[in-house]
């Protein structure tokens, strides 16, 4: 059923989308699930506890230290020591989840930090609480600071995505699916150029998008 | 639940196969990271540049070294350029793809730096009549580095977790040669782990040493 | 002699200075008044060659400021300036501050230059403070550090640009007692300020700047109580 050719063909063109939407997929389910997941943690750690300080410390410091292909393969290879072999694209989704948490928390914390404690001791003059404290002062204010720093981490994840490879995950993300025309066909450049500029374009056009917001926030601010 | 035993002495027999890689790695990182810089230093002067062109084709590279995924680079270095008749090795494509990629996170760091120090000091220093060179050497420059320190020594963390991807083409740095060694022994979990513990004690003592040296060093 | 004969400055479209004459004689005290924008501190940038101007000459001691030849490094060393908003190097201590430029410029010893600091810093009234740096300074402090930093170069004319204007109110009499000093050694200096009482007491003319030129220069008595131009009357009258 496939022809055997060697040039890049329309089919190729319709895997190489279904590529760029696995990308997509991938990157905004755990996206999703690193966020929530990086956001609690990064919360702990700017709470008084000590104890959540250093155990959530550990584990970022883990996923930092460690490349994700490595990353990928021992969370695969345990879950089935484990006794529960998982499909290697959702395994491979866990552990993106997991690596960007340790980024998101990271950065959710300087966003709760970079509200300044005036402000936050003027909220508590009026008698709110903790947790009103929180989420009607600190959580607006520290989102909209950090939010050009979450942009980049999404877009790193976006990246990051193409590693999953290394599991045999299926459907094949981007990176992938022009790895697997470019065995076939002469013209290797073109295809991962193709690849390339749609890397590019998302990453480069959200990027002015944020540097923007950046700019409209910082002149809100009184800059 | 686990219904496993751990077999550490597969891995402990293997001890100098990895330690090659595990130079192999550093070797990598190394390079690539003072090539990188190098490229970096050109880069972030061409960016402030009066030539247009000069600018444009250095914030060109930057941008594609930071929208691009490093695995896609080191796939263009090692597939790509066998278009024009050009086959790198899998080390060379490695290396060349990752100093690629540091020069721009590399010059971003740099234009980082450079912005932050006020325009006035500059003023100042001429004013006291330094030439433009001391103003720079003396006053510019210590500043400068005492901004970048920290995030180029981060740079130099990613450099050597992006040298793993080595392992798609088949490279046998520290990532390659352990896949290798666990296809051998089929004790995947084992041989992964020993490697993440590796790179682990080797990001940690750089993040350490980097940390105590600007403490010490970079004072008022 | 300071002479500044028929100065254009502009940035871009924006003319700054519009033909300004002036001359200053050795000894002199000369401040410079007016609205902000009006051209001051943009003067001072040009007499040392920190500015260009696109047209008219300034010539220091007899030496052309802005021709090709004139070598700016050698020239400044003549001129001190000191800026509104000290601009300390942050990442050296006052010692360090001011031994820096006698070292790499008047190519003094590593102790000749420390010892020529230690001297100024006195001189300026922070020897306590002579190895902090300058994040462990106040405004004030900081000040007179840029001040001791610019006279360790011992130069002939000192250039200071509203040196007060940044600083709390309590911090201006320290500096404003160390300009005083400078006066009386007989120290020419240009000073743009918004120091009205300061400017009676040590200048020898008081120039009002308008516009990108001086409306009118005279005598503090003359200037400040009985000014010829309406213009210097409204201005004083907004300011005093």
């Amino acid at each position: 059923m496939y022809q055997y050719v060697t040039h890049f063909t329309t089919h190729d063109l319709i895997f190489m989308a279904q590529g760029a939407g696995i990308t997509l997929v991938l990157t905004i389910a755990s996206g999703i699930l690193g966020t929530i997941l990086g956001f609690c943690i990064g919360w702990a750690r700017s709470t008084r506890s000590l104890i959540l300080f250093y155990i959530f410390g550990a584990y970022i410091d883990v996923i930092r230290s460690i490349p994700l292909i490595i990353q990928f393969v021992l969370f695969n290879s345990f879950m089935a020591i484990a006794g529960y072999p998982l499909n290697p694209f959702f395994s491979g989704l866990i552990t993106l989840s997991i690596y960007i948490s340790g980024y998101v928390a990271e950065v959710v914390k300087a966003g709760i930090e970079s509200v300044p404690k005036t402000t936050k001791m003027a909220a508590r003059g009026l008698g709110m609480t903790y947790l009103h404290e929180f989420f009607y002062i600190v959580l607006p204010i520290g989102t909209r600071t950090v939010f050009p720093s979450w942009i980049g981490l999404m877009l790193g994840l976006m990246k990051d995505t193409s590693l999953i490879a290394v599991l045999g995950a299926t459907p094949p993300e981007l990176l992938r699916s022009s790895q697997i025309i470019i065995t076939r066909i002469q013209q290797p450049l073109l295809v991962l150029l193709g690849a390339g500029a749609f890397y590019f374009a998302l990453c480069h056009m959200i990027t002015q998008f944020s540097n923007l917001y950046e700019m409209r926030w910082r002149e809100a601010q009184g800059g | 639940m686990l219904d496993y035993t751990f077999h550490w002495r597969v891995v402990l027999k293997q001890w100098p196969q990895l330690l090659k890689a595990g130079f192999l790695t550093l070797e990598i990182t190394i390079i690539s990271i003072l090539l990188g810089l190098l490229i970096a230093m050109v880069l972030a002067v061409l960016r402030r540049s009066e030539n247009k062109t000069a600018r444009a084709m250095a914030g060109m590279w930057v941008a594609l070294a930071r929208n691009t995924p490093a695995l896609l680079q080191i796939y263009i270095a090692y597939f790509g350029l066998g278009t024009f008749g050009l086959h790198l090795s899998p080390y060379i494509s490695v290396l060349s793809a990752i100093t690629f990629n540091n020069a721009g996170y590399l010059a971003e760091i740099l234009r980082g730096g450079i912005d932050a120090i006020h325009p006035s000091q500059r003023q100042t220093a001429l004013g006291l009549g330094l030439t433009p060179f001391q103003a720079y050497a003396y006053v510019i420059f210590p500043q400068v580095l005492k901004v970048v320190f920290l995030p180029i020594t981060n740079q130099i963390i990613l450099a050597m977790l992006n040298s793993s991807m080595g392992m798609v083409i088949g490279l046998q740095e520290l990532t390659g040669m352990t896949t290798f060694l666990q296809s051998q022994t089929f004790r995947p979990f084992e041989f992964y782990f020993a490697a993440a513990v590796i790179y682990f004690i080797v990001a940690k003592i750089a993040s350490t040493a980097a940390s105590l040296i600007a403490v010490r060093h970079f004072k008022g | 002699m300071i002479e500044i004969k028929n100065v254009h400055k502009s940035f871009g479209d924006n003319a700054v200075l519009k033909g300004v004459d002036l001359t200053v004689t050795k000894g002199e005290v000369l401040c410079l008044i007016g609205a902000s924008g009006s051209g001051k501190s943009t003067l001072l940038l040009c007499i040392n060659a920190l500015e260009s101007i696109q047209k008219g000459k300034i010539i220091v001691d007899n030496i052309d400021v802005h021709a090709r030849e004139t070598t700016k490094s050698q020239l400044r060393q003549k001129l001190g300036i000191v800026f509104q908003q000290y601009n300390a190097f942050p990442h050296l201590t006052a010692r360090e501050n001011v031994a820096l430029a006698p070292r790499l410029v008047l190519k003094k010893s590593k102790k000749e230059a420390s010892q020529l600091a230690e001297k100024h810093l006195e001189y300026v009234g922070l020897t306590d403070k002579i190895d902090a740096f300058p994040s462990q300074l106040s405004g004030g402090q900081q000040q007179r550090l840029a001040i001791a930093r610019a006279l360790a170069m011992q130069p002939d004319y000192m250039l200071l640009d509203e040196v007060t204007s940044a600083l709390d109110p309590e911090l201006v009499g320290e500096v404003l007692d160390t300009l005083r000093m400078l006066r009386e050694e007989g120290m020419t200096m240009i000073a743009v300020t918004h120091e009205i009482p300061f400017a009676r007491e040590v200048a020898d003319r008081i120039a009002f700047f308008h516009e990108g030129v001086i409306h009118e220069i005279a005598e503090p008595e003359k200037m400040l109580n009985n000014p010829e131009k309406s213009r210097t009357q409204e201005f004083l009258r907004c300011i005093l």
